[in-house]
Parts: structure tokens; sequence; C-alpha cells
């Protein structure tokens, strides 16, 4: 029970980051405490959270909520029923009830220093086009892309590209996606095996496996060491986007455009 | 075509939401009726009726679910758009004021008080900005926002594996909640990409819909220190802003992942839960009950001899928050248990204060949709339910 208890308390360690704005937060709901006259905003604002947060630190509480089959990972969300924000906010607006302007440039002044701002991030990057998503994935992605409505194709990606491909061109399958990259899952596909493990790419290892599955499309970046070059392997270079190479595979086209022309037939 | 798009766009993502949200005019207490407390409401609404159509058809329909989710989907919007349009008509033969406070308070704002709002609106439209020109990369999409995309361009709800594309069984994990099947929805209706309205566009409806709500916060807490109300909203502007101080707060997905269910549910579903009770039961003010005419009433001054006309307004809150536990879903599983936890406890809390038991029962019955929800998430889940 106390390893538990240690998990939960680690995970609202995580939460807060550690930084000041938690602090903040806890020292308006010390002055709501002490001064909210208004029951039921002293329960919505001061009992409630103190509750929760006992709630999220019992162990029971870890251990019924993965017991619904809820994911463990998700378990810090318990504590975005604490309004924080609200609480510090509202505190501000309370201590400086009388000097409004005060109030909002000491309280402007905490967030902003205590916090951290929410563009900063490295995954923060200028957008390239409205789908938020980089420019050579739709310029990959138009090129190999089904031609009409009915037929798919079937490409490998390197990592980079996997996640934005189908957020594109849904039409577009692929021998593994996302659930390859997340460690943590722990996932066997015999093409990731083969394109993303060796640092040089065994290309008839790759062409063994993308044969298997059907794979038209084989796009490599400019900078990847193979042991073959594609092309001696059979396979056709259609264009060079952006530092990535993009080649089909004969062999796979046809046998796909067979079973297309069964189908139509 | 831009023009029309744009126009599609104020119709599905504003004037539906708002219009259905004018269902619960006659519900609401007239010190609430307000025109961001009917588009907050709107939009319960609307997720409501996503929930309620969608469910069945992904759990029943293997193909063309999307196409079959459109056809029942617009008829019930447009239905409940148009009710709302005559409630708000009936309430306005009867002499009722529809949004009583109206710009009043803008108007009787002092300069400063407006600059404030000004300062606000523009770290509003800020964030807006930066919603539209940066891209915000995160792994879910390839999960979430790939759902979307299927459902437009396969057909297909929840039944194709959106890592690779293969068919598959139905993901029940994720099946009912229908967020991203309401962005897929809104990009049928108008014409766009599923991907260009969760990234580009839903923004645009998302962060103000939760400074609606704040707002709506503020005015109960701030209740007869409306003065205050710019500098709270400023404040939780800029709280919103450099709220990241770890990838797990309501803050960060707030800002970075506006367009994914989970940050609606911590920025919409949660703050909602805190608005409707503090509407319950933080309200001080009897006088403006008495102002609710009876029906057929068109005279106010006669409805004033009933004083103890209460209750009127707290129901229509219990409904609404009824509502709220089940339209959190659309946002996520988790959401739904959230909200039924949160109106649960705090229900507890306000029976034991107020000493009122009736208040414990109609927190139960508030619970009841997500109740039903949850059930049917477990059954699914544990194998119980095979659809």
């Amino acid at each position: 029970m106390f390893g538990i208890f240690m998990e939960s308390f680690v995970i609202l360690k995580l939460y807060t980051g550690l930084k000041l704005l938690l602090l903040l937060s806890a020292l308006a709901w010390v002055y709501l405490l002490v001064t909210e006259k208004n029951k039921s905003i002293r329960i919505l604002l001061v009992y409630a959270p103190i509750i929760v947060v006992a709630l999220f630190l019992f162990p029971v509480s870890r251990k019924g909520f993965v017991a619904m089959g809820l994911d463990g990972e998700t378990y810090y969300r318990i504590l975005w029923t604490i309004p924080l924000g609200i609480i510090f906010v509202y505190g501000i607006c309370r201590l400086f009830e009388r000097h409004r302007r005060i109030g909002l440039i000491v309280g402007a002044a905490l967030t902003v220093l205590c916090g951290s701002y929410v563009y900063k991030g490295t995954y923060i990057s200028k957008a390239e086009n409205l789908y938020h998503i980089p420019n050579t994935v739709v310029k990959i992605c138009d090129l190999i892309g089904a031609k009409d409505d009915h037929s798919r194709v079937s490409a490998v990606m390197p990592s980079e590209l996997i996640h934005f491909v189908r957020q594109y061109d849904a039409s577009i399958n692929m021998p593994y996606g996302r659930e390859m990259l997340v460690n943590a899952w722990d996932y066997y596909n015999a093409v990731y095996e083969a394109m993303e493990k060796p640092e040089v790419v065994d290309m008839e290892e790759l062409l063994k496996a993308t044969r298997e599955e059907y794979c038209q499309y084989i796009i490599l970046s400019k900078e990847r060491q193979t042991k073959q070059n594609p092309t001696d392997c059979g396979l056709t270079l259609l264009d060079e986007i952006d530092g990535y190479l993009i080649y089909e595979d004969p062999v796979t086209m046809e046998i796909v455009n067979g079973w297309r022309d069964y189908y139509e037939e | 075509m831009i023009v029309i798009k744009i126009l599609g766009l104020i119709f599905w993502l504003a004037a539906v939401p708002f219009c259905m949200g004018l269902n619960f005019m006659p519900l609401f207490k007239e010190r609430f009726k307000s025109a961001g407390a009917v588009f907050a409401a709107g939009y319960i609404l609307f997720f409501v009726a996503l929930e309620i159509v969608g469910i069945p058809v992904v759990l029943f329909t293997v193909y063309h679910g999307f196409t079959t989710f459109v056809r029942w989907f617009t008829p019930i919007i447009l239905a409940l758009s148009v009710t709302g349009v005559l409630v708000m008509l009936w309430e306005k033969k009867r002499g009722q004021v529809l949004f009583p406070e109206g710009f009043g308070r803008l108007r009787e704002a002092s300069p400063e008080e407006k600059f404030m709002m000004v300062l606000f609106l523009i770290l509003v439209g800020f964030q807006m900005y930066m919603s539209f020109t940066r891209a915000s990369f995160d792994g879910d999409d390839a999960y979430y926002g790939v759902q979307a995309v299927i459902a437009q361009q396969m057909d297909a709800l929840y039944r194709v594996n959106p890592y690779t594309g293969r068919s598959a069984p139905l993901d029940v994990r994720h099946a009912l909640a229908l967020f991203p099947v309401w962005e897929a929805y809104i990009g049928r209706m108008c014409g766009i990409h599923a991907t260009i309205v969760a990234h580009s566009i839903a923004p645009f409806i998302l962060i103000p819909l939760t400074y609606v709500l704040y707002y709506q916060i503020g005015k109960v807490l701030l209740d007869g220190k409306e003065r205050l109300l710019p500098v709270f909203m400023i404040l939780i502007a800029l709280w919103q802003l450099f709220g990241n101080i770890s990838i797990y707060t309501t803050e960060t997905f707030f800002l970075t992942r506006t367009w994914q269910g989970k940050s609606f549910a911590g920025n919409f579903v949660i703050p909602a839960v805190l608005w409707i009770f503090l509407c319950l039961f933080a309200s001080k003010g009897n006088a403006d009950e008495i102002l609710i005419a009876p029906k057929g009433m068109k005279n106010k001054e006669n409805w004033s001899k009933w004083p103890e006309h209460k209750g009127i307004g707290e129901k229509g809150f219990w409904i609404l928050l009824a509502c709220l536990n089940l339209a959190g879903g659309a946002s996520s599983s988790l959401a739904i248990l959230l909200s039924c936890m949160m109106t649960v406890g705090l229900g507890l809390l306000f029976a034991i204060r107020e000493r009122r038991f009736g208040i414990l029962i109609k927190t139960g019955f508030s619970c009841v949709p997500g109740g039903i929800y949850v059930l049917l998430y477990l059954s699914l889940t544990h194998g119980i339910f095979v659809p």
C-alpha cells in the first residue's frame, strides 16, 4: 500500500512539475480557507480540492481506478478536477478587492514568473499548412496516394513521418504505424525490424518483409545507409522530395494491380 | 467557395449550438440567462445528441457508419435548433426578457474595465492566432486525428486500425468517445478535411467556449463585485498561457492539444460541472426569482406577488448537469467518470451542508445518463456485450 501511495505521490509531483505555480494556488487556497465566507464557494474551492488530493493519494483509489479497466497512466487526470487556476485567480481577486489594478499587476507578474510559457515547448513549430503537418508529407502522399476513391496503397515510411501520413490521407496504409514507436508497447513487426532496427538497411531483407505485406512504396531518407542500392534490388526511384527517396516496388505493384483488375472485372 | 465554407462553419459551430442552447432558456434562473450560458448549454446539448445518435451507429453499423450517422444526426440537431428558436419566441411572447443582462454591463463599465476587457480579448485573440499559426506535435493525433479522417474518407467508425489502415474489430475502448466524429462531421458539412478542422478550425470555437464558461464562473464567484470580472478573466487567460508546468496539466492540453477530446474534458466538461454547482448553490439572489412569470402571464408586476416561486432555474441546472454527465462521454470515457465523480462528491458535500436529502436524489438522477454510459463501457470492454 505504501508503494502505491508513493507512486501516486510521484504522479502528483510530476503533475505539478515542481514549479512555483502550484505554490501560488496553495497560498491562494490557504487565503480562501481563512477568509472565504460564502459557504458554497468554500465547498467548491476549499474543501473539495483537498478531498480530491487526499483521495488521489489514497492507495485504494488508484487500485479501484485500475480495477475499473482504466489506463493507470491516466490516473493523473483525477487532478484535473482541482481548479488550480480558479483558486489562484479568485484568491487574488478577493485579496486585492479594493485595489484591482495592483491585484492585476501582482497576479499577472506572479503567473508569468512562476509559470511556464505554453508555446516554448520543443513540440511547437511554425505551421507549414492548414493541416499542421509537414509539407514534405503532403507532397509524398500526393505522389503515392490512391488515384481513385475505391483503391488504397501501402507504403513503408521513415519513423519521423509515420504520425502524419494517415492524418492527411487515410487511403495510404502502412505495415506499421505509431504503435511501433512507443517503446512501452513493445510490439513486433517484421518490416519495422528490417527498416528501423539496423543502422545500415539490408534492402533484400526489407524487400522480403515489405513484399509479404504487399507494400507498393518504400520511402527512405537520403541519409539512410543501405547495404545494396535499392534500384539494383528491383525498386524504381519515382522521385526525391525534400531529402526523401520515393521508391516503387514493381513486383508488388503488379500483384496489387492484378487484384484490382480482378475485382473490377 | 471559401466564403461559403466560412459561413458553413459559423452555422454549424456557432449558430446551431446556440439555437440548441435556447431550449434551456425557460429552465434557467433569470440572473443566469445570458448569451454565454445559452452557448455553453447548447454545446452540452449538441454533444448529448452526438452521443445518443452516434453510439448506436458506431456499435451496430459496420459499413458506411459515418454516412448513416450524418443522416440521423443532421435532422436531429436541426430540429433541436428550431425548437430552441421556437422556445425563444415563446419566451418573448410571454413577456420574458431574453438576456436581461444584454450589453448592459459593458455599457455601464468604466473606461478602465473596458480597457481590461480589451486586454483580455487580446490575450484570447493571441491564443487563437497561435493555435492557427503554430503546429503542436502530439503522438495521439496519429490515433484520434486519423479516426476523424477515416470517418470522412473511408466512411467507417472505429473499425479501421488508424495506425495501419487495416480493417479491425470495433475498438471498444474508444468507440464511445465520439469527439473525432464531431470533427469529421463539421468537416463533412462544410467540405473541409477533418485534420484541418481539428488543427486549424476547432481551436477557434473551443478556446472561446472555455472562456465563455470561465466568464460564467467568474460572474457567479464575483457576484456583486462585477468590476473585478475583467481582472478575473485576464488572470485566467494568463494562467492558461503560463500553466504549462508539466505535460499533464489542463492548461497544457488546452493550448497544445485543443482539438483532442481529453482537452475538451479538462477544459470544458470539468469546469462546466463547477459552473453548474456554483449556479445551483453559490448564488445569493432570490429577488430575481420572483421576476419569472408563470406560464401565460405577461405582467411581471402581478407575478411579484408570488415570492415563494423558488425552484425554477434549479431544475434547469440539474437537467443540464445530467446532460453534461452524458455529453462528457464524447470527449473521453474517463471524462464521464470524472464528471460523475465530481457530481456525486459535490452533491454529497452540499447535501450535508444544507441538510437536504433531496440534493442527493437529484445528484443521483443527474448521474443516470453517465451511469448508463459507464455500464455500457464496462460491458463492452469486459466482453459482456459484444455488438
